[in-house]
């Protein structure tokens, strides 16, 4: 078991590109070697140990490390990315794209995540105690596919475009979410438990549950009835019928 | 500046050498019988030296390229590297920035390339990313196959005007050649239509594509050009098209040669080879197509090659792309070129366990092994049509070896064992073969011979060598070798300058761009001029005067004279 802790030296204010704070990436290494690894800070290359002091307990492989984030990284990105094993532990809020592209292990958070969380991820799980910003699980400009597999949660609010592209995996949001939740999916599922606005448009396939209200609901879609889930009775809706597409849309 | 190549394993199919340790010779950029003892010695120690790689047929600068940029930004992510000392940065793989173009074809040995498909309305923007591509010469085809003069000239049976329209034409566009893409189809997908074969009537101008061919093909030996009527059929992309493919393939004995080379050149046969009435009972009918030029030698064509992986296609033939993303439910892109052309963009992914993807592929390679004369089958990948062109050194390696082919075949969809002939098929090419269809085979196809493709005296000092010795190395077994050898030069020679050393850019020198000066008697193009400029009036959003491409858009530009008035010598 490996535990690495890190926290900002001082207050960041620019951004730094985090993708080297992964288990795969610290699993093994001693703390000189975490100290040397690149950072980028805005256009200004720079190090981890310049950042954060770091502490490290234990040596193991990339599933048997922990790491703690204490402190402010909400100047921080791509925290986890590409990640295939391991924990990561965040205090705080952090910046955008944190588990893009991770492919197992689970990351944590207390406080909120900017933008593209889990985007393009994989597998693993991404657990979110406060809110998610826009395109949360989405596909980066271009992507056709945005999370193929893997659980994310979110236990507070999201805003726009949740799932966005999503191919596989789930979406769990508690609270309220934006506008286009799902839209032009190709697969998983997302479950809201709050309001939303406009879910699904250019789906072809994947599910989308909606407990709370949908305060507007885009035209494309046919009611099939009702149907229980779960043992929840919902109006089923499927879409988007301008595509010819396979998507479900569960209301309440 | 003079430079010494010595112990060069040297194949050169032109001058008949297949591999023979000869030394060559450079002085001020072109390759000369002998050169002072104060030449720059390169030693190639036996290692295998080719002249510098040339594409007649690829998708490098211009409106299509730049949308196809804009709508993957995906794509661009995909091969990022940063800035060096003397390189820009990079982007892209199906569609990388200018840079990156001629930094990676430099990379693989290549010295020349030309862009397939300008239309004269949009040529500005091609030979603004052309005067940015580095290191590579370079130049454009322009479209003509659906342009309202074109058929107006083509009805009116009138081939003096039709000439003069195709030299003024390749002036406007500070074009080098004659491209004809589903003739007649761009015109009718501006009413949501296409053409199904090469007699289907086009509305409103009253021609069929099988005229339309025949027409061009006329005035493009009249102008005595140096390349021929580079033809993309009508029906590509359709199961049954190998058809009209024979039939427009059919049309070059109405037309006599006025060079050395073919009348016809069919791109991108791969697309075109196809048997079947759908997508269920699709197969190839690469034979067919092979046969045919087997029995006809005024036809060449390339193969466009298919890529498994991330591909974007993109072409002026609009109906078919909107067909594609359709099909694909991919992205799309349309774009209408005002009385000239039409165009789409549709990003894809070519899967090996896709039975049709897994028959395309097989049947580009059957193309090229069936085909017996590698003069008349270049390679290609239409890139990025059929997939990246930095793959060429897949497709080599591919050609040289059963073993690799038969390695991939058990990776693919087993549909090829049924529907294609490839798995049965032995024919391993060699470095000569391979010289040809990389080398000297497009450079004869587009008219280019005096100075490229080959290596003897007078020759472009355009010079690829490559990490592998020929008589040490067994391609047919060593095909990693020759895919990795292929893949990045030892050494790349532009202009008697080394550009590449070691797979790595050492120095960036801007080539020139091609375009062919074609006159016609005055008289005929006051008459054409007259039609223009009331089609100015009457329908083009433009000025005639803001039209033409001027000098200021070709800084280094290398003009080839043709016409029906023998051009006078300066
Ligand atoms: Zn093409």
């Amino acid at each position: 078991m490996q535990t690495v802790t890190l926290k900002p030296k001082k207050e960041i204010k620019i951004s730094v590109e985090g993708e080297n704070i992964s288990a795969d990436i610290f699993s093994g290494k001693t703390e000189k070697e975490i100290h040397a690894l690149v950072a980028w800070m805005g256009n200004q290359k720079t190090t981890i140990g310049e950042l954060f002091s770091v502490k490290v307990e234990g040596s193991g492989p990339a599933a048997d490390t922990k790491i703690i984030l204490e402190g402010d990284f909400s100047r921080v990105k791509r925290i986890g990315e590409g990640m295939t094993a391991g924990l990561i532990l965040i205090t705080g809020n952090v910046d955008m794209h944190l588990g893009a592209k991770m492919s197992g292990g689970k990351i944590s958070v207390k406080g909120n995540v900017d933008s593209w969380a889990g985007r393009e991820m994989k597998g693993g799980e991404l657990i979110i105690e406060g809110n998610a910003a826009y395109y949360l699980g989405a596909g980066y400009r271009g992507e056709s596919c945005g999370m193929r597999g893997g659980k994310i949660t979110v236990m507070g609010n999201a805003l726009d475009f949740v799932g966005e592209h999503m191919c596989g995996g789930e979406i769990i949001v508690k609270g309220n979410t934006g506008i286009l939740p799902g839209l032009s999916n190709n697969g998983g599922k997302i479950v809201i438990g709050g309001n939303t606005s406009r879910p699904g448009s250019e789906m072809s396939k994947g599910t989308i549950i909606v407990n709370g209200k949908v305060e507007e609901m885009m035209p494309v879609f046919k009611l099939e009835g009702d149907e229980i889930v779960d043992g929840v009775t919902y109006k089923k809706y499927t879409g988007d019928v301008i595509g010819n597409g396979k998507g479900l849309l569960y209301v309440k | 500046m003079e430079l010494l190549i010595k112990n060069g394993a040297v194949v050169d199919p032109v001058n008949g050498n297949k591999g023979d340790k000869t030394d060559i010779s450079i002085k001020d950029g072109k390759i000369v019988k002998t050169v002072s003892s104060k030449a720059t010695i390169i030693d190639a120690g036996g290692r295998l030296v080719m002249a510098g790689g040339v594409d007649a047929h690829s998708h490098i600068a211009g409106a299509k390229v730049n949308v196809g940029r804009m709508m993957r930004p995906e794509d661009s992510r995909s091969g990022i590297s940063p800035r060096t000392k003397i390189t820009r940065p990079c982007t892209g793989y199906t569609v990388p920035n200018v840079y990156a173009m001629g930094y990676r074809y430099a990379q693989m040995g290549y010295t020349t390339v030309f862009e397939a498909a300008q239309a004269i309305m949009k040529a500005r923007h091609t030979h603004e990313e052309l005067e940015e591509i580095p290191i590579i010469d370079k130049g454009a085809l322009t479209l003509f196959g659906s342009n309202w003069p074109t058929m107006d000239f083509v009805r009116e049976k009138d081939m003096d005007k039709l000439a003069a329209y195709v030299s003024w034409g390749l002036l406007a566009s500070r074009g080098f050649g004659v491209k004809c893409v589903n003739p007649g189809g761009g015109e009718m997908w501006g009413f949501g239509k296409n053409v199904t074969g090469i007699d289907d009537v086009v509305p409103g101008f009253d021609v069929t594509p099988k005229e339309i061919i025949v027409s061009l093909m006329k005035v493009n030996e009249m102008l005595g050009l140096p390349h021929s009527v580079h033809l993309h059929c009508n029906n590509l992309g359709n199961p049954g098209n190998y058809k009209t493919t024979l039939a427009s393939m059919e049309l070059a004995n109405q037309v006599k040669a006025s060079k050395k080379r073919q009348v016809m050149h069919v791109t991108h046969l791969l697309f075109n080879s196809w048997g079947g009435t759908n997508w269920g009972d699709f197969e190839s009918k690469a034979d067919e197509v092979a046969n045919f030029l087997n029995n006809h030698k005024n036809v060449t064509g390339d193969m466009g090659q298919m890529i498994f992986g991330s591909a974007t296609t993109m072409t002026a033939d609009g109906p078919k792309q909107y067909a594609n993303a359709k099909l694909l439910h991919a992205k799309w892109s349309n774009g209408d070129v005002e009385l000239e052309d039409a165009s789409g963009v549709v990003p894809i992914y070519y899967v090996k366990q896709i039975s049709v993807h897994a028959i395309m592929w097989a049947i580009g390679l059957e193309l090229a092994l069936l085909t017996k004369d590698p003069y008349q089958m270049l390679l290609t990948t239409d890139h990025p049509n059929g997939g990246p062109f930095v793959n060429y050194s897949e497709v080599i390696a591919l050609l040289m070896s059963n073993k690799k082919r038969q390695e991939e075949i058990k990776t693919v969809h087993e549909a090829v064992h049924a529907k294609n002939k490839l798995p049965g098929l032995d024919r391993e090419l060699d470095f000569s073969e391979i010289a040809i269809m990389t080398r000297a085979g497009t450079a004869k196809v587009l008219g280019l011979l005096d100075t490229k493709g080959h290596l003897g005296v007078g020759a472009d000092a355009d010079i690829s060598i490559y990490d592998i010795k020929p008589d040490q190395i067994d391609p047919t077994v060593e095909h990693a070798k020759i895919k990795s050898a292929f893949s990045s030069a030892a050494y790349t020679i532009k202009g008697g300058n080394v550009v590449v050393k070691d797979g790595q850019i050492t120095a960036t020198p801007l080539g020139r761009t091609y375009w062919v000066d074609a006159k016609v008697p005055q008289q005929h193009h006051d008459e054409m001029m007259k039609d223009i400029v009331k089609k100015f009036k009457n329908y083009y959003s433009m000025q005639l005067a803001n039209y033409m491409v001027q000098d200021e858009y070709l800084t280094h530009q290398q003009v080839v004279k043709a016409g029906i008035i023998p051009a006078e010598v300066n």
